[in-house]
């Protein structure tokens, strides 16, 4: 008595449309082996309408087939399966919840009649195109080593097995021939190396694989076993160790990349010892016999959905034919556009270093003390971000001549508005030999030096601020500023040569909120008009008229108390007790203010008192002057001037 | 001695060292090695190139970090100091050499906007 199979659920499966619990006979099944010893079973399952090899038994349900559960006829319910698709279009199923609801001598043999399902077209010429090692090869492999395929009943090149076997559209048992199938896939490189992989006829020569086939990194997953790959690494990080309630252990992670994607592959413990010393950053290696897996993305931020883990079959060989390898795989942001991402993401930035700021040490949570760097990077977008710079190297930064810098892998922050933080993981290149870099460089040397640029790091220094409205003196008067009766607001680079000490200071209301000034009684109390209230003390505060000079002019300026702090390098009750106490002292802090330079921020609007207008300049903001920052403006602007004319 | 320290000394880097033979510069530049008898040593200037600077008497100090040295250049282009300070970089701004030097580009490429002549008329 048949069971009643679910009908259409083969194509339904295949085809990544919902099936609830689909009933399916399996009518073969196959033991694949891999040299690191799991084995995984390959099965034919039918739903009495359509067959298809393609499903993959999970290896946790492998006691199924070894304690003979699962036996080809017998009807099974699939309870769970993961549709995967492989990245050269092949679909694979993997059966992750199975149940046997007869057993195989009670079905009496294949139920209904059914033809073997064929994957999509697409699926095929995705087999063709790719790589041009495989296109090669489907010319040359299918009529050809079809001989030398079926005389190696185990499959010993890439594509073991699931390769070997994964062309529906080629044969439908999968028993009868598997390996005329594998020609499409499975090693071209194995079949003529010489003929099919003209670039890459040196390696295999030089090769001391046996299994001899590099297959690009595109092509990595899960399901191949034995593979080779050739590419260069990118990025190494340092040894970390751990310990934690599970025990202790070590490791270190490394990102490659070759002409199809990039991967990142991390060794442990034992591994660690292996290959630290032998990977370096920047050289091709041969790498085989390792795990693939999904990657955590947590960790791992490359674009690949896999990444690897060393064990202790792994091979690692330097390769010395690196043609055809590229060199760094990078996918920049404009920095305008880091406004649309979200914060905490891993991204690779290009810019030329505007500014640097000095290196600063600081100590961390674990109390550890680690340098820092603050950057400023702008690129064509015309903005301009800050980018932080941490240890070895923060240090050794230099930003004399902008150079290029190209950092991969830095995290955006929300820090400041928008900034973006170099990690452990992350690469910085100043001045890479990539053609972006040359592009910027130019664009920078034409342009950009002297473009009027948007930061998005708020980081409240006047140096990398935007929007500041830059004049000189002279400028005040020429443009017969503030005379609108609407305030104005300008900056400029300008040096002290005179405050007036006389009458610098007033007495004010000790109240929080109030300055006004205070009245002295006869007996001895302050009386503030404002609060209506009388005070047995009071606070000083400054107001101080100075003199500012540049190369063109001079001008009158008042600054009041926190600007005249700022300016004297004390604060108002201070300089209150100096004059009462030591004269000289008091004198000598006016003195000490005159010929400092600082960058000032002021205001300046007609004000009219007593009948009388007249334009009045106030200090709002005095910042230092970062020399360097200043010198190199000047020179842009130079150099703008120069080439304008 | 006198002679050259009332007279203009225009600051210079190693490529305009041979414009100047026989007149008297200011060099600034980090100092590269000091030879064992102390009466001459190399800088480095902001482009990296090396100057010789050779003394009367041998150095009585370590001399490190960036100097200015005045003197005159030799017909061999090297520099005969007369006298040389040390450019103090404790004071937490570093000398920026290569700032420097872009300042000095700019200073010979624009005389007409920097005119260095002492008034002979006091």
């Amino acid at each position: 008595m048949s069971m009643t199979l679910t009908h259409g659920a083969v194509e339904a499966l295949v085809k990544g449309l919902p099936v609830y619990n689909p009933v399916l006979q399996l009518l073969n099944m196959r033991k694949l082996n891999s040299p690191s010893g799991t084995s995984r079973y390959r099965l034919m399952m039918s739903d009495g309408q359509r067959s298809f090899t393609s499903f993959l038994l999970d290896t946790q349900l492998n006691h199924l087939a070894e304690e003979n559960l699962l036996v080809p006829n017998c009807v099974c319910k699939l309870t769970k399966t993961i549709l995967e698709t492989l990245k050269d279009g092949r679909r694979v199923l993997v059966v992750t919840g199975i149940e046997i609801l007869q057993k195989a001598e009670e079905t009496g043999g294949k139920i209904g009649n059914p033809t073997p399902y064929k994957a999509d077209d697409e699926t095929s010429q995705s087999m063709d195109s790719g790589t041009s090692v495989s296109e090669v090869s489907s010319s040359a492999a299918v009529p050809g080593p079809s001989d030398t395929n079926n005389s190696t009943p185990s499959p010993r090149g890439y594509g073991s097995g699931f390769g070997a076997t994964a062309s529906p559209m080629k044969t439908s048992p999968m028993m009868t021939s598997p390996m005329r199938a594998s020609p499409m896939k499975a090693s071209p490189m194995k079949a003529s190396p010489m003929k099919t992989s003209p670039m890459k006829t040196s390696p295999m020569k030089t090769s001391p694989m046996k299994t001899g086939s590099v297959i690009s990194i595109a092509k990595l997953n899960p399901y191949q076993t034995n593979w080779t790959i050739k590419a260069r690494v990118t990025n190494k990080s340092n040894v970390r160790s751990w310990s934690n309630s599970k025990g202790e252990g070590k490791l270190f992670s490394f990102e490659i990349v070759d002409e199809s994607g990039e991967i990142r592959l991390t060794a442990f413990n034992k591994e660690v010892d292996r290959f630290f010393t032998l990977l370096e950053q920047g050289k091709v290696y041969y790498i085989s016999k390792a795990t693939v897996k999904i990657a955590n993305k947590q960790f791992n931020r490359l674009k690949n959905d896999y990444e690897i883990t060393l064990h202790a079959h792994s091979s690692i060989v330097l390769c010395d034919d690196s043609q055809g390898v590229p060199t760094l795989h990078f996918d920049f942001v404009p920095i305008a556009e880091l406004e649309n991402k979200e914060k905490d993401t891993i991204l690779d930035i290009i810019g030329v270093c505007k500014s640097a700021e000095d290196v600063s040490k600081i100590t961390t949570k674990t109390s550890r003390e680690v340098s820092k760097r603050a950057i400023s990077l702008i690129d064509t977008t015309e903005t301009v971000v800050t980018v932080t710079l941490w240890g070895e190297e923060a240090e050794k930064f230099n930003c004399t001549r902008e150079p290029v810098v190209a950092i991969k892998g830095a995290r955006l922050s929300d820090f400041g508005g928008r900034s973006l933080s170099t990690l452990f993981s992350s690469t910085v290149m100043v001045n890479p030999d990539i053609p972006e870099a040359f592009r910027l460089r130019a664009w920078y040397d034409q342009e950009g030096y002297a473009v009027e640029s948007q930061s998005l790091t708020y980081t409240g220094s006047a140096s990398s601020a935007s929007r500041i409205n830059w004049k000189t003196l002279s400028d005040v008067k020429n443009e017969q500023m503030g005379q609108d009766e609407k305030a104005e607001y300008f900056s400029c680079v300008a040096t002290v040569v005179y405050t007036r000490k006389e009458n610098c200071l007033y007495q004010a209301c000790p109240s929080a909120d109030c300055n006004k000034k205070v009245i002295e009684q006869p007996d001895g109390m302050y009386r503030c008009d404002k609060c209506n209230r009388q005070f047995p003390n009071f606070k000083y505060r400054l107001i101080l008229s100075a003199n500012l000079a540049d190369f063109g002019d001079n001008q009158w300026v008042t600054c009041f108390q926190e600007t005249a702090e700022v300016l004297l390098g004390h604060s108002a009750d201070t300089l209150g007790h100096l004059r009462d106490t030591d004269e000289t002292a008091f004198e000598e802090v006016f003195q000490k203010a005159n010929f400092t330079t600082h960058i000032f921020k002021n205001r300046v609007k007609l004000e009219t008192y007593n009948d009388e207008s007249r334009v009045k300049v106030t200090v709002m903001e005095i910042q230092p002057l970062d020399h360097r920052e200043y010198s190199r403006t000047l020179l842009r602007n130079i150099h703008k001037l120069a080439s304008s004319t | 001695m006198a002679g050259i320290i009332d007279v203009p000394k225009p600051r210079i880097n190693c490529s305009m060292l041979s414009q100047h033979i026989n007149r008297p510069v200011c060099f600034v530049g980090r100092v590269e090695k000091v030879h064992p008898t102390g009466k001459t040593f190399t800088l480095l200037d902001g482009e990296g190139k090396v100057a010789t600077v050779e003394l009367n008497e041998p150095l009585e100090e370590e001399l490190s970090g960036v100097v200015e040295v005045i003197g005159m250049v030799s017909n061999k282009g090297a520099i005969m100091a007369t006298t040389y300070n040390i450019m103090r970089e404790d004071k937490g701004i570093p000398f920026d050499l290569e700032l420097y030097n872009e300042a000095l580009k700019v200073v010979h490429d624009f005389p007409q906007h920097y005119p260095f002549e002492v008034a002979s008329s006091g």
